[in-house]
């Protein structure tokens, strides 16, 4: 294996990880991967590798000294030690001071970080994002968020439980394997419980919707807790106080297009362009303006930049055979004229 | 169901990464030179990219092993390895159960002192750069203008830093350190045959 493939794959990573490529150079890494095949799986272990250490950001900079510090003692401890069952409180109590976290039954375990703009927020953090932000933070106890445009949350990750309340907007959680401490998120009335699984809940009106893509989810509305639903992944499910049931529904393909905002994009396929034209508003401060019933009932696919209104606006008016009108504060899709 | 491939990307960071220095202890057990180790490892990271979703593997550590297993099945027939007692030394790449033992369970926790040492041990300007990027998260336009240099020269150097840790992932002391259990085991094993 030719340590110079690492090296590019290596660079190839950084800058994926950095944002979007422009187009010369997605040109760049393709024409690098097309020259040999063993190629792909060697970028796919530089941006695991990379994932494996953004882990670490949960941590923070000067807690990395004081938990491994921890994990020396407990693990000169644990060699002598007969085998015992995964979990343990005693290995808890020897982490005085610092909030315990999941133990992944294969993986990391993670520390209270401190409370700061670029590390990971604390046990107790309010986090928001303002319009066309998206965030993607790792939480106290390793989990990780990504948070969408215009969304607020308040996490409150104690020693018996870990609480998300999304008062606002969307978000999408990885969350690490604590089977001693649920993951509860809070939208409203309604509960949406992990254990170790990978969902999004998104509020909307009069309930919330959950789109799972990893494990599996349970969900019920405060009050009744007897009647909770399953959401497995690729499932998608919505809840309202008004409503009698939990609706869920498969609908893999959907759940990965519905959280394509994860990576900056509204990956369409069908929806009008009036739900287009509602979602990418979401993203910006100059608004997409559609008065026309019959345009905004006309149907749109394909993939779009959240934080490009105007190229989205070019692109449905070609689609739909309509004009774009832009100006200062808001752009408007109108009929072709005559 | 086909997954992002920034949700495959971070799975396999959490559930293949940390895994292959155990694997590569386990076929240099089989006395596969550093290269065929390589290749296999490589051959298997390839099967693994090519999967539309990985949300059906229950196991990641038990799949990578496997994939591992039929890539040297696969290098045995077309003949790439020869070595007569290589097939008794396949059942080295089986996982006897699921259960973390008390080893795996601290060698997973002795992945924190590996992400220190790492990146403790880079070049001290590399370090500074690897830090602010992926410990503090600071955005690579900003590093730059803090640094005084180009973003260019960010980018260098954080994959100078990720291409160290590549380098690191293979090699792991608490790899080593349960390969040796596992040779003491098989060593009083093969004492009983006699």
């Amino acid at each position: 294996m030719s340590a110079s493939i690492d090296d590019e794959a290596a660079l190839w990573a950084v800058r994926l990880e950095a944002g979007p490529l422009s187009n010369a150079q997605r040109a760049a890494l393709d024409a690098w991967l097309a020259v040999d095949e063993k190629r792909h799986g060697a970028l796919l272990r530089a941006e695991a590798a990379l994932a494996y250490v953004d882990r670490a950001r949960a941590l923070g900079p000067q807690n990395l000294d004081q938990a491994v510090l921890q994990h020396e003692r407990e693990e000169e401890a644990d060699w002598d030690e007969e085998p015992t069952p995964a979990s343990g409180l005693g290995r808890r109590t020897f982490l005085s001071g610092i909030a315990a976290a999941g133990v992944a039954v294969i993986g990391w375990t993670a520390f209270q970080a401190f409370d700061g703009p670029r590390t990971a927020g604390g046990p107790q953090a309010e986090i928001a994002t303002v319009v066309g932000e998206i965030r993607r933070m790792p939480l106290a106890d390793g989990s990780t968020a990504a948070i969408n445009t215009s969304s607020r949350l308040a996490v409150d990750i104690r020693p018996d439980r870990r609480i998300v309340r999304l008062q606002e907007g969307e978000a999408w959680f990885q969350v690490a394997r604590d089977v001693e401490r649920p993951f509860i998120v809070e939208a409203g009335a309604v509960r949406v419980q992990a254990v170790g699984t990978a969902f999004s809940v998104r509020r909307r009106e009069g309930g919330a919707e959950v789109l799972v893509t990893e494990g599996v989810v349970t969900a019920w509305i405060e009050g009744r807790e007897t009647e909770r639903r399953r959401i497995e992944a690729g499932a998608r499910g919505f809840l309202s106080a008004e409503m009698p049931r939990v609706e869920v529904a498969a609908a893999p393909d959907e759940v990965e297009r519905a959280l394509a905002w994860r990576d900056g994009e509204l990956a369409l396929n069908g929806e009008t362009l009036s739900q287009a034209a509602a979602e990418m508003n979401r993203y910006n401060r100059r608004q997409l303006v559609i008065a026309d019933p019959a345009l905004g009932r006309e149907q749109i696919v394909g993939y779009f930049e959240t934080n490009e209104p105007e190229t989205f606006a070019r692109a449905a008016a070609e689609l739909v055979g309509a004009r774009v009108v832009i100006e200062s504060d808001e752009i408007r899709l109108l009929p072709a004229g005559p | 169901m086909r997954q992002s491939r920034r949700d495959i990307i971070s799975w396999v960071g959490r559930n293949i990464i940390p895994h292959e220095a155990h694997l590569r202890a386990r076929l240099r057990h089989m006395a596969a030179s550093e290269d065929e180790i390589d290749d296999i490892v490589q051959e298997a990271y390839l099967r693994i990219s090519k999967l539309d979703t990985v949300a059906h593997i229950r196991n990641g550590r038990a799949y990578f092993f496997a994939t591992a297993r039929s890539v040297v099945l696969q290098r045995i027939r077309r003949k790439r390895i020869v070595r007569i007692d290589t097939l008794a030394d396949m059942d080295s790449l089986e996982l006897e159960d699921d259960v973390p033992s008390p080893e795996r369970q601290a060698s997973a926790r002795a992945e924190l002192r590996r992400v220190k040492k790492l990146i403790d041990d880079l070049p001290e300007r590399c370090r500074e750069i690897f830090t602010l990027r992926r410990i503090e998260g600071v955005p690579q336009r900003e590093i730059a203008a803090r640094l005084g240099v180009t973003e260019n020269v960010v980018e260098g150097q954080a994959a100078r830093g990720l291409k160290l840790l590549l380098k690191a992932i293979a090699v792991d002391e608490a790899g080593r350190k349960q390969n040796r259990h596992e040779a003491d085991r098989g060593q009083r094993d093969n004492v009983g045959q006699y």
